[in-house]
């Protein structure tokens, strides 16, 4: 997943934040997901301007499944 | 040398051989990949369940009863345990998990399941809450309105 990942990160810099954590390694990322309440890794949480929720994908999904929410991100 | 000196020097031969066979031998690994109905059964006849997810994995939902052991800690923490009390080892996906199975089975766990499709596949009840796929909208620390969308990415070693 990650290629995908980074190469979406480049395609929509200035478009979309992507704020990527390592659960492992990152107490904050940790938290985070917990806050949102997430199980299982990699989950993908969409926000829209406002903070508020746009939706989520879990476990490894397509390329074109991350594109098409991100397109929709008001 | 006599016939019964030759007899006992071959016996005495044959138990060092045997010996020594026994002792360089690896034992046969007791591992298995079990579905998640069998984790199920095994959760009802109170094997031990270890998860070795992240404590931020295993605090929003893990199997009931399983205890959280995160693959950095696992070696250190298994060294202590009875090698003969079987192990039902799970992650989220199966891949975390199998490198704890290929550890805990060198350091010689005689009984070691695997759910190997990890807690995805897991069909029974979570201890503390469920996917939370659809929860209602929440607001960020550091998510100023009027900033570009975020995407939170939230993963392990890809």
């Amino acid at each position: 997943m990650k290629p995908v990942v980074d190469r979406l990160e480049q395609e929509y810099q200035g478009k979309v934040e992507f704020k990527i954590y390592n659960v492992e390694t990152s107490e904050e990322g940790s938290a985070l997901m917990r806050s949102y309440g997430a199980q299982y890794v990699p989950t993908f949480v969409f926000l829209n301007r406002n903070g508020s929720e746009a939706g989520r994908l879990v476990g490894e999904v397509a390329e074109e499944q991350l594109r098409s929410k991100l397109d929709s991100l008001k | 040398m006599d016939r019964k000196t030759v007899v006992i020097w071959a016996v005495a031969a044959a138990l060092i051989i045997g010996v020594g066979v026994l002792m360089f031998t690896p034992a046969e690994s007791g591992a298995q990949d079990v579905s998640a109905q069998r984790a199920a059964e095994l959760v009802a006849e109170k094997v031990r369940v270890i998860d070795v997810r992240t404590s931020g994995e295993f605090e929003a939902g893990h199997i009931p009863g399983a205890e959280n052991v995160p693959m950095n800690r696992l070696s250190q923490e298994a060294a202590g345990w009875d090698l003969a009390e079987p192990l039902l080892i799970y992650c989220a996906t199966g891949a975390r998990s199998a490198d704890a199975v290929r550890i805990l089975s060198g350091a010689g766990f005689e009984t070691i399941y695997h759910l190997s499709a990890g807690i995805i596949a897991w069909q029974g009840d979570v201890s503390q809450g469920a996917d939370t796929a659809g929860s209602p909208a929440r607001e960020l620390p550091d998510q100023v309105p009027g900033d570009t969308p975020v995407l939170y990415v939230f993963s392990t070693d890809w």
